[in-house]
Formats: C-alpha cells, structure tokens, sequence
C-alpha cells in the first residue's frame, strides 16, 4: 500500500513572543497509508495540533523531514478544526464551497453532493449562526472533504459537543470517510473517538510530544453504535488508557 | 388555555418595552413646558417646548438651509474620513514596518482631544470650507482606523491556517478572510464616526464660519437668542439619530449574517 505522508524524525522547537523557548514536537516518525484512519492519543499540549500544522505545510519543522505524496495531482490536505471555524459570513453552501474556490476548481458538483451526505439538504443558504452546535460540525467536516484531498487532518474535531451529538457525528464521519475512500488523520484526547474511527492509534507523551507506542485496533471496517460494546473495542481503548496513565504518573513522578 | 395567557402577556409586555420610552420623553417634554410656565421663566433663559416649535416658524432663519451647510460639511467630511481611514487601516495591517513607523504618529493623534487643533486648521488652510471638513475627517478618520484594524487582525487562526494549507497568499487571505472579518467592526467604527462629524461640524464653524448651526448657535450667545440656539439642538439631535439609524440600516442590509439568529 502506498503512503500518503512519511514522518521521519520530525522535530519542531518554536520561541514565543516572551522569548520562551518551546520544544512542541520530538523526533516523531510515522506514515499514513493509503484509505486508513491513523489517530493520534496524547494528553492537551502535548504537540498535536503543531504536528498537523506541520504535515499541512503551514508551518515548517526544525529538524526531520516530511515526505507528501499524491496519487495523480497535488498534496493538498483537508482540515478540521476544534471548534468548526466556519466564516460566519457565509451561508452553508459557501462554507462549503470555499476549498474549491482557492484551488481554482470549477466543478461545484461535490458540494451539493456533500451537503446531501451530511444530511444538511434545506439548510445551503442559512448562516452559521442560525445552525447548532452539531450542524456547524457537520458543515466543518464536508468543508474539508470537498476538494478530495489526498489526507483530511482532525484536529480534536468534537470538543465541546454533548455526548449524545458526539457519537453519532463519530458514526458520521466514520461512514463518510469509509463512502469517500478518505485517508485520515485524527488528532484527539478522546479515548474512545480515537478507537472508533482509527486503524491504527499512537499514543503521544506530554510536550516535548514524542510518539511512545503504537496501538492496532482490530475492528471491521464498518462501524456503528453496538461496535462500542464490542470486545476489540473495549480492549484497544484499554491499552491506550493505560499507556496514557503510565506517562500520566511517569509525569507526576518526575514532578515530585 | 395556557398558551392564550402567555402570549397576552408577551405582548403586555412588548408594549411596555416600546411605550415607556415614548411616555416617558412625552411626559418629561410636558413637565418642561409646566414648569417654564409656572416659575414665568424668560426665554432668554430656558425657553419652553412650544416656544421652540415656533422658532421654526418665525421666518428670521433659514433653518434648511443651515441645516443643509452643517450636514454638507458632516457627511463630506466623513466619508473622506471613513475612505481615508479604511486605508490606513489595511495599510497599517498589511505592512508591519509601516504600522510601526505610523504607530507613534496614531497614538498621539489617539490621546489628543482633537477638536483642540481646530483653531490652528485655520491658520494652515484659511476660513474656507476646506479646513471645516479637515478638522471632521480628523475626527471621523479614527475611529475607523481602530476598529477596521482590528477587525482585519482579530481573525481565527484556523481559517488563516486554512486557507494557507490550500496554498492560498496574502490577497486571497485578505479578501476572503480578513475584509469580511472587518464588517462588523466598520461599522461599529462608523457609529463612532457618525456622530463624530457632527461634532466636528459645528466646532468648526464655531471657529470660523458665518453660516451653519454651529455659527447659528454662538450667534445666539450674542443676540440673547436662547430660543434659535435650542432650535438648532433639536435638528442636530434629529440629525445624529438619523444619521445612527442610517448605518444600522446599512449595517443589517450588508450583513445578514450577523446577529440574525
């Protein structure tokens, strides 16, 4: 299987403003094949969203080298972000357009397509401040699939969404990505979103973020709500808690 | 059942919200009138409502066409601001050595009460119409610069991060994301403005002007004319409502997107 993105000892040191030097990301290596989902586990501020910065090319590492490969085309990636960051002065439809816009794509078809894959048909010309919590989500996510870029990077993309609306937005973007043959990073602290959309989870350390364990997660590819209570789940979400709580206490130890 | 009650009351209560402010400016109008007439208060004093509509009726002013000179020089005025303003402000967001090298130059300007150079405009540029409208560009050309500057940094990082991922550059980041980013902080600074350049306006044509409400109202100072002078209070508070009417209108018609939910 081909790769889309190959990490190789990848090292990001930034200063900031008050002159502090940060060591966000060391020494990480890994690759992202071809139509999987690899999730990235690790505790807030342990580099992760830096690590996708780099990988989108919006910022570029101090020591290591990235590698990006297309099939047929240019590396472009899509990304979703924390909160949806939608352009409140847009409507649904053009939220959604806008990738296709700044690559220069004439053929709107997908958008349409995306929006009726996201269950948003009606909603096109209504403004993100008219939508909730989960529909801005939905339209944050069919933003990024839009252009069909060669890896979508997620960056925590359910934080702050009720329990309830997280879990079936997981289900949905699952099937999303299994219907668009996507390849897919997902960056979260979230456990249990980590195991239900991944095929395979690394498990980082607290800052500077190192890539301590990797973790297959032997699952169907077709997942929904009864795959939470399947055994293979249990047992993956359980390794990679108790690889967190290792590094956890190793961190506490090495505080006191 | 219920639900009768509930909306009987909303609306009780919706009148209350847009009636209390009409008694209340009637009965306070009324109470004015009353007590003028009752302590016989001269109208070289404080003249009484009634005396104030008949002002307008007495022929000895020209009331539109006053009017007309101070809302010519307010509205000029600050849409040259508002130009002149916007520009600095793109400028200074764009270029981080030119917004360092005006920085020192716009907080000075910033702190200064400005209407305090409005003696001195007319040493440069002479009592022409010229140095009226400068003096309000001054004034309206800063809140503009403030607010539209904000409005073109104060973005999420995310859609910079965004679009800079699909290889966008600097333009299509500034017309994409920053300008409409900037709407709703314009026109925030075009309240400001607004109300600015009436200010503006009648402090210069109290320095140097023989016509306009302003030179109506310090000719009031010196004819006893109390009564002309709050006749020309009332039409610039007719016309700074107008005028903050005029942008929220504006403001909702341009941004849909904005508080519409």
């Amino acid at each position: 299987m081909a790769s889309v993105v190959v990490l190789e000892n990848v090292g990001k040191r930034y200063t900031t403003v008050k002159g502090k030097e940060i060591h966000a990301v060391k020494d990480v290596s890994l690759s992202v094949q071809t139509g999987e989902t690899v999730g990235i586990v690790g505790p807030s501020g342990c580099g992760k969203s830096t690590l996708l910065r780099l990988i989108a090319g919006v910022e570029r590492p101090s020591s290591g080298s990235i590698h990006r490969e297309a099939a047929g085309g240019h590396f472009i990636v899509g990304y979703v972000f924390q909160d949806s960051s939608l352009m409140r002065w847009r409507t649904v439809y053009d939220n959604i357009k806008l990738p296709l816009e700044v690559v220069k794509k004439r053929d709107l078809g997908n958008v349409d397509r995306l929006i009726d894959l996201i269950g948003m048909k009606g909603f096109e010309r209504s403004y993100p401040i008219e939508l909730s919590g989960g529909m801005q989500r939905r339209v944050s996510i069919a933003r990024a699939f839009v252009h069909e870029p060669s890896i979508i990077l997620m960056d925590e993309p359910f934080t702050g969404v009720d329990e309830l609306t997280k879990e079936a937005l997981q289900t949905e973007l699952g099937n999303l990505i299994r219907t668009l043959r996507a390849t897919a990073l997902l960056v979260t602290h979230d456990i249990e979103e980590a195991v239900f959309l991944s095929d395979r989870i690394f498990v980082m350390s607290p800052r500077p973020g190192a890539i301590v364990e990797e973790i297959p997660v032997n699952l169907p590819a077709v997942r929904d709500a009864s795959t939470r209570s399947n055994l293979e789940f249990v047992a993956a979400a359980g390794r990679v808690r108790a690889k967190l709580l290792e590094l956890h206490a190793m961190r506490v130890e090495a505080a006191t | 059942m219920a639900g009768v009650g509930r909306t009987t009351r909303l609306s009780l209560q919706g009148l209350a919200a847009y009636s209390l402010p009409v008694i209340s400016f009637v009965a306070g109008v009324v109470l004015w009138q009353l007590l003028i007439s009752l302590f016989r208060i001269p109208a070289y004093l404080f003249p009484s409502p009634s005396a104030i509509v008949q002002v307008f009726f007495t022929g000895h002013v020209n009331w539109l066409q006053q009017t007309w000179i101070t809302l010519n020089e307010a509205v000029t005025g600050a849409v040259i601001g508002v130009i002149v303003g916007f520009a600095i402000a793109v400028v200074i967001t764009l270029s981080a050595p030119l917004r360092k090298i005006l920085m020192p130059y716009i907080v000075a300007l910033q702190v200064l009460p400005k209407v305090a150079i409005a003696p001195i405009i007319y040493i440069l540029l002479g009592f022409s119409n010229t140095s009226r409208v400068l003096l309000i560009v001054i004034l309206t050309f800063f809140p503009i610069v403030i607010n539209v500057s904000t409005g073109l940094t104060d973005v999420d990082r995310n859609l910079i991060y965004l679009l800079q991922s699909l290889r966008a550059g600097q333009a299509t980041i500034f017309f994409k994301v920053r300008l409409p980013n900037s709407l709703p902080y314009f026109f925030d600074g075009l309240k400001i403005a607004v109300s600015g350049a009436l200010v503006g306006a009648i402090v210069a044509e109290f320095v140097s002007s023989n016509s306009g409400l302003g030179f109506l109202i310090l000719n009031s100072q010196y004819t006893f004319n109390t009564v002309a002078a709050f006749g020309a209070f009332t039409i610039l508070t007719v016309l700074g409502l107008l005028l903050y009417a005029a942008v929220i209108v504006l403001a909702r018609q341009l941004m849909p997107w904005y508080r519409s939910g």
